[in-house]
């Protein structure tokens, strides 16, 4: 199953599955990804003058920002080959459409409707290609009075409720970090994409996917439409508070050598697990958990007496050896350091030709048969164009040169 | 899509979505509960008229088929045994080992189903020097990282405060599971995917989880935006009704929408028309060049701050949208629900019950057209406890006697 001459196919369950790639930032780059850790040939397509924001964002090499620089650009582009299409030049969606031809599923994150413009959208790339797999991928999907709102950013957090869900009572909204619906939304989509392929493999038929990556978040806010929709209240941040569990919440440690703070998650869930931290703490073991959130501040307050002297380590440790749900609150380096997270291998070095080595996060799941080892760091700008273009179109030098002067690479 | 496929899903409160996910894709997905019913059952919030019911229960097993089973119980363990000879998936959230004392765990099962694909969610993994911390939302998001990045910097980081942690396990459970059936197509076998909710979690951090590894700084909490190097920069703002998001920065990716900013500003005459004639893709490199005023900028962010408070969020996306903006309200649980462009995509499903109670919720995650048509999306009600005790074990071949003798047993 050989996709092409100089783009080799990969090692996994997914190997000879070939992917255009062409969404952007995090969401559907991340799918991508996946795609490529298990075995699929992908190829990024990006637009060489509209600088995608995840290669602007960091966290960068050596703090020091660059399009070439970006662990997040990095992070979700890993394992696949890097094209350069202007796709407003038409020479550009040419080359676009005879790859359309050569992939089994195409991923795009445009604004809707710009597609269209260029007659690349799903409708005209069905007719090349009548069992193609497309996702596209937007912040509010293909329809709707607000399908042109521009979501990166902070945006989808904001409208897909989480910005206002985090924060405390008394103050505006803190918001979660980052892009909020660019964390569950590749879920939904690697899910479908699979099953859409496995479906095409066994009927033949094309499947298109209308991803509205907020309502991807809903999905995880479900308890709280749910309740709200049939007559319940309406749900508000609450800081860390739990109307199940208490104690509940972030609580102050003895901060190590050299950092400025340093915090302990604790989740009480039952009476048990209660009765095991007042033991530790020297409170009274005997109350449940109506009376609990009734002096809640007295018992925030004795935690905190306990933790405040303590480093987190003795703290995680002492609180997870009584059966009580414990865990630092992990800074990078932390994180960097955890056991368990070293157990899984989760931090994967690669060799790079700019900076030696850099450093990938290993794929979100261990599947015992199909070890993932990424193959190559994400693409530089246009790194792989003259492959792609030679292996999988079979271009040979003078109409690369010639496609290169209609300025559909550039 | 996947309606070949039949999943045993004996996950409670910590992987219900997971089978969800492949409900909503077709998947024939039987939620399994000891006859008590499930932990997730006493999970919050619970319905105003019916305050005995789970909404978080009912949320995550609407589109699956139920039935009791007694895993502690071997005459429970054969029956599981008969639903798996007609599965392709398992997939399970239980503590972690408690499986292999049932004799359920994939190793014991995968000889007897050697195409099985068996999925564990868990908190940290089924290996590992903290396999058996006790897990909880808030532990998980504190240890994957980012719990220490969100919250005002003056007080105590927060999660989000409808949890998350095992929503993100769970869509991986299912994106793991879709994967080892791509490869049982290859090898026939079925395998063994292990969910860490820890890693899951990480992925909320925008890839800050690497910073330390490429020697960038550690990102931290600030209120409404990021900080940087000590600097915050806010890009939430108040409107006159709520709060909204607003993106406005100098810069090559984004100046664009700084300039269409402007232009708002100067049409409805809050800023000076010879604004317009700023560039704020390319303003940076000419301030730092000194070719540029460094205080253009600050004074826009200013006007743009007092015209946002004067007017309610909902205008300020009409305005949004007219301009290209990169500027959204912060949408509260009720706008949610009022949003009118849920209403327009048809995200609401109001779904009848079997006693005829009608409830509404957020509709399947994706639109999805095979051959150019639409899929209905429709969906069943969640089960009652054991709802399809007779129909499903009825397919199985068991007879009303053998039923009835379980039910005798507490089986089911």
């Amino acid at each position: 199953m050989t996709t092409a001459n100089n783009l080799p196919d990969g090692n996994g369950p997914l190997a000879g599955v070939k992917v255009l790639d062409l969404s952007w930032i995090v969401a559907g780059p991340t799918v991508g990804r996946a795609l490529a850790d298990f075995g699929a040939t992908v190829i990024r397509v990006e637009s060489p003058i509209r600088v995608d924001t995840a290669r602007v964002v960091g966290p960068f090499h050596g703090d020091l920002p660059g399009v070439e620089n970006s662990g997040l650009y990095g992070n979700v582009n890993a394992g696949k080959w890097g094209l350069t299409l202007s796709l407003n030049v038409p020479e550009a969606q040419d080359i676009f459409r005879r790859l359309v031809r050569w992939a089994d599923i195409v991923s795009e994150s445009f604004t809707a409707g710009i597609l269209a413009r260029w007659n690349l959208d799903y409708p005209h790339l069905r007719e090349l290609k009548p069992d193609l797999i497309m996702l596209s991928s937007t912040l509010l999907g293909q329809t709707g009075p607000y399908n042109q709102v521009s979501g990166f950013g902070s945006q989808g957090a904001g409208m897909s409720g989480v910005q206002y869900l985090t924060g405390w009572p008394d103050r505006s909204p803190a918001g979660p970090f980052g892009p909020y619906t660019d964390y569950p939304a590749p879920r939904f989509a690697l899910t479908a994409l699979l099953a859409a392929l496995d479906h095409r493999n066994r009927t033949g038929e094309g499947v298109f996917i209308d991803q509205a990556q907020a309502e991807g978040t809903l999905q995880l806010l479900a308890p709280a439409l749910i309740d709200y929709l049939n007559g319940g209240p309406a749900l508000d941040a609450r800081g860390n508070d739990d109307p199940q569990m208490c104690p509940h919440g972030v609580y102050r440690c003895r901060p190590p050598m050299g950092r400025a703070e340093s915090w302990v998650a604790i989740a009480v869930a039952d009476n048990d697990q209660w009765r095991a931290l007042a033991e530790v703490i020297g409170a009274n073991p005997e109350l449940p958990l109506a009376h609990r959130r009734e002096i809640q501040k007295e018992i925030d307050a004795a935690i905190s007496a306990w933790t405040s002297t303590r480093f987190v380590s003795e703290v995680e440790e002492a609180l997870q050896r009584v059966g009580v749900s414990a865990h630092r609150l992990s800074t990078t380096e932390d994180a960097t350091n955890d056991p368990q997270l070293a157990h899984r291998d989760h931090f994967r070095r690669l060799p790079h030709s700019l900076h030696g080595e850099t450093v990938i996060e290993g794929p979100r799941y261990i599947l015992s048969e199909a070890p993932v080892e990424p193959a190559r760091p994400a693409p530089q700008y246009g790194e792989h164009n003259v492959q792609i273009l030679k292996g999988v179109l079979g271009l040979s030098d003078a109409a690369i040169e010639d496609l290169a002067a209609s300025g559909a690479l550039s | 899509m996947l309606s070949p496929y039949r999943v045993v899903d004996l996950t409670d409160e910590r992987g219900v979505l997971a089978g969800q996910m492949l409900a909503d894709l077709g998947a024939d997905v039987i939620q399994v509960e000891p006859p008590g019913g499930s932990s997730g059952r006493g999970v919050a919030p619970f319905f105003a008229d019916r305050p005995e019911e789970s909404v978080y229960w009912a949320a995550y097993t609407r589109g699956k088929r139920g039935v009791t089973c007694e895993l502690d119980h071997p005459r429970g363990r054969e029956l599981l045994f008969r639903l798996l000879e007609d599965a392709d998936f398992l997939i399970e959230s239980s503590d972690v080992g408690r499986m292999a004392a049932l004799g359920l765990d994939y190793g014991s099962l995968h000889e007897r189903f050697p195409q099985l694909i068996y999925t564990s969610i868990s908190a940290f993994g089924q290996t590992g020097p903290k396999a058996h911390y006790v897990g909880s939302d808030l532990a998980i998001w504190a240890s994957g990282t980012p719990l220490l990045m969100t919250g005002d910097d003056d007080r105590p980081p927060i999660r989000v405060s409808q949890p998350q942690s095992w929503g993100h396990a769970s869509g991986d459970a299912a994106g793991g599971s879709m994967l080892a059936l791509h490869a049982r197509h290859q090898t026939g076998r079925g395998q063994h995917v292990d969910v860490s909710a820890q890693v899951s979690a990480a992925q909320a951090t925008l890839g800050q989880v690497l910073a330390y590894q490429l020697g960038a700084s550690e990102p931290e909490r600030f209120a409404g935006g990021v900080k940087q190097r000590g600097i915050g920069f806010r890009v939430s703002a108040e409107a006159a009704n709520g709060h909204i998001v607003l993106n406005m920065a100098p810069g090559p990716a984004v100046g664009h929408f700084a300039n269409h900013a402007v232009q708002w500003l100067v049409d409805i005459g809050a800023a000076d028309p010879s604004l317009l004639e700023e560039n704020f893709r390319t303003y940076a490199d000419r301030v730092a060049s000194g070719d540029a005023d460094p205080e253009i900028f600050p004074q826009i962010q200013r006007i743009m701050t007092e015209e946002v408070v004067k007017r309610s969020k909902e205008e300020m996306l009409e305005i949004s949208i007219k301009y290209d903006l990169l500027l959204v309200p912060v949408l509260t649980i009720v706008d949610l629900a009022e949003s009118k462009q849920l209403e327009a995509r048809q995200f609401w499903r109001e779904i009848e019950d079997d006693d005829g109670r009608r409830v509404t919720y957020p509709g399947p995650p994706l639109k999805i057209f095979l051959d150019g048509e639409p899929r209905s999306g429709d969906t069943r009600p969640p089960p009652k406890l054991g709802q399809h005790n007779d129909e499903v074990y009825g397919e199985l071949g068991l007879s009303a006697t053998e039923l009835s003798s379980l039910r005798s047993d507490g089986v089911i």
